[in-house]
């Protein structure tokens, strides 16, 4: 029993950050900052999820394959996210996609003179 | 046991949510962003509605979702760069 | 394009065999056989695209206690405390931001490192990597967004964007 309390807290916190993210995605001013808001999602929502579905799947399935289907998707996202996130990000910028307003500090463009 | 659907479809819902910055979105990396953060929420609900329902299968396509969700958007990203793989410093910048 | 050796081989074989079992999740003999050759193959021919530096790197324990610290623990600290900042900026009605991009210096040598370097600071919300440009004297630098620029001072951004996550890498690459 405490292990679903356990389990039902931590898939709270997940939806209370995806939550958070979604509302970044749709409401923020310009690109790059999305990109920002949806790094929310793909890093701690999904940490969360995953391992309240694993203490679920260990100690009340018994089940060994689910759970260790569980961590590898977990694992793959943490490995594979951050590269798309990366090249989506520089690609966008070299597309000539600007923010918009307030851009504080811009050394890439002086060093890279585009 | 039931709460585990309650959260699948509250995943599920925020990625119809993400779908609409998708329609609406003014540049193609704000589509390709939303894109893989539903994709990420759908693998999310696909693992709890797995476990609601007490079958491997949706295991099964939830580690496909999430093998495939980074193809298309370095696939995107790059076609944004303008098919540039291999990017050198200090080669011409047109 | 160098040619493959034998650790890079073992290496990747040992990637792809435990990922077949992952995948397959029975363990007859018949099918421990049949992924054993496929993972032999693959290994063979992909090898020298998989692999650069050494291979047995991680077989030192000290190295594979501190990393999997790095991960577990600093990682993670970094991680829920900048998830935290960002969900109250997106709670807060996304207005008070002030996002930019800066420039900071990265003292890490090897490739691994500067990649496990580069796709952490993506990974905290907040900082995404842009590109990895390396000066006239052999200087790396990162550019990196950042959605609330406190100093454009590559130096004062730089401590606070990296400063305890490359201390954490540097333990196990340098």
């Amino acid at each position: 029993m405490l292990i679903r309390i356990i389990a039902d807290l931590l898939l709270l916190i997940g939806a209370v950050f995806a939550l958070a993210g979604t509302i970044g995605i749709l409401k923020m001013p310009d690109t790059f900052s999305r990109m920002q808001a949806s790094t929310c999602v793909s890093t701690l929502a999904i940490l969360c999820v995953g391992l309240g579905a694993l203490l679920y799947a260990i100690f009340t399935m018994h089940s060994a394959s689910a759970a260790v289907k569980i961590a590898v998707i977990v694992l793959m996202i943490f490995v594979t996210n951050p590269v798309g996130s990366h090249a989506i990000a520089k690609g966008a910028y070299r597309a000539g996609f600007r923010p918009e307003k307030r851009m504080e500090v811009d050394e890439f463009r002086r060093d890279f003179d585009e | 046991m039931s709460d585990f659907v309650i959260f699948a479809v509250f995943f599920a819902a925020l990625a119809i949510l993400n779908l609409i910055r998708v329609a609406m979105g003014p540049t193609p990396a704000d589509r390709q962003v939303a894109g893989d953060s539903a994709d990420i929420l759908i693998t999310a609900a696909l693992i709890l509605f797995s476990l609601y329902s007490g079958r491997a299968v949706y295991l099964d396509i939830a580690v496909i979702a999430a093998m495939l969700g980074i193809i298309d958007t370095m696939l995107v990203g790059r076609y944004l760069d303008r098919g540039r793989w291999h990017y050198d410093a200090d080669s011409d910048h047109s | 394009m160098q040619k493959a050796k034998f650790p890079a081989i073992a290496a990747t074989f040992v990637l792809c065999f435990g990922f077949w079992i992952l995948l397959d999740f029975s363990f007859k003999p018949q099918e421990l056989i049949a992924g054993a050759v496929v993972s032999l193959l693959v290994a063979l021919f992909s090898a020298r695209f998989f692999i650069h530096e050494k291979a047995g790197w991680f077989c030192n324990p000290l190295r594979l206690f501190s990393a999997i610290f790095y991960w577990c623990g600093t990682f993670i600290a970094e991680l829920v405390k900048a998830n935290v900042d960002m969900a109250k900026r997106c709670f807060g009605g996304c207005r008070n931001i002030n996002p930019g991009i800066v420039k900071i210096p990265v003292d890490l040598k090897s490739d691994y490192g500067q990649a496990a370097l580069a796709n952490s600071i993506t990974m905290t919300p907040g900082t995404i990597t842009l590109d990895i440009a390396e000066d006239k004297d052999g200087k790396t630098w990162y550019y990196i967004h950042w959605i609330d620029v406190v100093t454009a001072e590559p130096e004062k951004a730089g401590e606070i964007i990296k400063g305890r996550l490359e201390r954490g890498i540097r333990r196990f690459w340098e």
